[in-house]
């Protein structure tokens, strides 16, 4: 089992924090919602799950939405719940933003800048965006001086990538396709998921493409949803008697980059140095993972994933994921809630349902799609062409 | 903000303090390159400061205009209205001679011809409203 730290830093949040409430929003088409409502539909349902009530929080942590463009979401959902927060931020570094605000609400809580932290995400992106909000998701977030005027979307940053993947290593379509054949999977066995129906790696290989070498069906969904997360001290999770609180027990960041040509190697990423990060302070590697969540924005992306995290090594991701290593009986079950390629995909909440699918597998209550004996997780999350990493490792009462 | 009126135009490139000498040079059919006469490093794009030393001692010099294909990507699906008509085209990923990569587009052939190391030269012709953009095609 995991031992405390050797790490570079004194400091540490390990086990200092526990998850104590997870809640999901519907996801995948849920119309008629803001994604103001289905933050709040989340948050209501991880209040209820930790057994506290709205006013037992002082701090808000939040990831932006485009639906409801507030520049200060944070301030503006607190706002909507009707409570007054001593601690908040809204928080942007794309698809990492996930784990950044698992990381920083245990700073906070350790540091005491605040004890008891709402970590929040919600958006409404396939029914919620007006024309201008639609165009603007799809463009913004690209340099318009020496990126958008090539006509640059969003996926060529990630599938220039998984190009030059294949060409350094050979790594296949039919691995590619094979990725989101085992999350369809994943997602058949999660209630609510977005897409159920069967899936095959020649489906994947013959739909239409999108930005060689991704066809539609390497990419992840556009869907509506929200999930919210209650972290406390260890101290408080104890004497609110949590019976199986999550502890949160290492975090780390690395951003090398924000332009795609300036990304040191475009086939290994700074989730090396976050994850590395992460392991140290749980004290930790990566064989000793039960559960993983890892970003799957293409498909493409997890096989590099796998390998930059330390799960298998580099080059052979595409391998590891055609030997059924990712999925139940492999050496490390991801995403199986079905990810971002099946379960729902609403932008920066997006990977807070990898956290809500890790805290409910470390917690047991996972049913038929139960990892057996899962005590330590790790979800990753990343953004804009590898840009941004952040790692967050959890683990149960055992691990501490 | 891209307004919905505006989604059937061309983001076009908006020079800052910054960069304005790079598009300038564009123009003018010239590749800058930021040199540091304090350490060497070549960069792109045009900033105040080396980031690799940090120097404030900068030169602009023109590039050679030549590299390779790095990485690439074609696109089917345009990102917005605007580049719906273009489909499919190249993006590239260059690797010039001076070492900077950069994003580009490829020109004058069709994109199934790009290939991974392919040789690639600069072109600086007008192109959505006149505004001309650093383009690449094949040697």
């Amino acid at each position: 089992m995991a031992t405390p730290p050797a790490s570079a830093s004194k400091q540490t949040i390990r086990g200092k924090t526990a998850i104590i409430g997870a809640g999901l929003s519907a996801v995948g088409r849920v119309p008629g919602k803001s994604a103001l409502a289905l933050a709040a539909e989340a948050a209501g349902k991880a209040l209820a799950d930790a057994g506290i009530g709205k006013h037992e929080i002082d701090g808000v942590l939040a990831s932006s939405a485009f639906a409801s463009p507030f520049h200060r979401f944070s301030v503006a959902f607190s706002e909507y719940l009707g409570i007054q927060p001593t601690f908040s931020n809204t928080l942007q570094v794309s698809g990492a933003t996930a784990a950044t605000m698992f990381n920083i609400a245990a700073a906070a809580i350790a540091g005491g800048l605040a004890e008891t932290v709402l970590v929040v995400g919600g958006d409404s992106l396939l029914t919620g965006l007006s024309p201008d909000l639609a165009l603007r998701s799809m463009t913004e977030s690209r340099d318009q001086q020496y990126e958008m005027p090539f006509g640059i979307p969003v996926a060529n940053t990630f599938a220039m990538t998984a190009h030059r993947h294949m060409k350094e290593f050979g790594t296949t379509a039919e691995q590619f396709a094979k990725v989101a054949v085992i999350h369809r999977e994943h997602a058949r066995r999660t209630p609510g998921a977005q897409m159920t129906d069967p899936l095959s790696v020649d489906d994947v290989l013959n739909s239409a493409w999108v930005t060689t070498p991704y066809h539609k069906l390497d990419c992840s969904l556009i869907s509506d949803g929200a999930a919210a997360f209650i972290v406390t001290s260890a101290a408080r999770a104890k004497a609110l008697g949590v019976v199986k609180p999550v502890y949160i027990l290492g975090g780390g960041e690395c951003y090398t980059h924000e332009h795609i040509f300036l990304m040191p190697s475009l086939t290994t990423t700074g989730a090396v140095q976050s994850s590395a990060k992460a392991y140290a302070m749980a004290g930790c590697g990566p064989k000793d993972i039960d559960v993983a969540g890892v970003y799957d924005c293409f498909t493409g992306t997890v096989i590099m994933m796998l390998e930059d995290l330390g799960f298998c090594p580099k080059g052979e991701g595409g391998r590891f994921v055609e030997d059924g290593q990712i999925t139940y009986g492999g050496a490390i079950p991801c995403n199986t809630h079905g990810g971002l390629l099946s379960f729902a995909h609403s932008g920066m909440p997006g990977s807070l349902f990898h956290f809500y699918e890790v805290v409910n597998q470390l917690r047991g209550n996972c049913g038929e799609r139960q990892v057996a004996g899962a005590e330590l997780g790790l979800v990753h999350s990343l953004g804009a062409g590898f840009a941004t990493n952040a790692t967050t490792i959890l683990g149960t009462e055992a691990t501490l | 903000m891209i307004n919905p009126k505006d989604a059937h135009l061309k983001p076009q490139p908006m020079p800052d303090a910054d960069s304005e000498i790079y598009w300038r040079g564009i123009q003018e059919g010239q590749l800058l390159l930021q040199h540091c006469l304090a350490c060497g490093h070549v960069q792109l794009y045009q900033q105040a400061i080396c980031r690799a030393c940090g120097s404030e001692h900068l030169e602009h010099r023109p590039a050679s205009g030549r590299g390779k294909v790095h990485s690439f990507s074609v696109v089917h699906r345009a990102p917005g209205p605007a580049f719906k008509q273009d489909t499919p085209y190249a993006v590239l990923l260059v690797e010039l001679q001076e070492g900077p990569r950069m994003i580009s587009a490829f020109v004058g052939a069709d994109p199934s011809a790009v290939t991974f190391d392919m040789a690639v030269e600069l072109v600086c012709e007008p192109a959505d409203r006149g505004v001309a953009l650093p383009r690449f095609r094949a040697i």
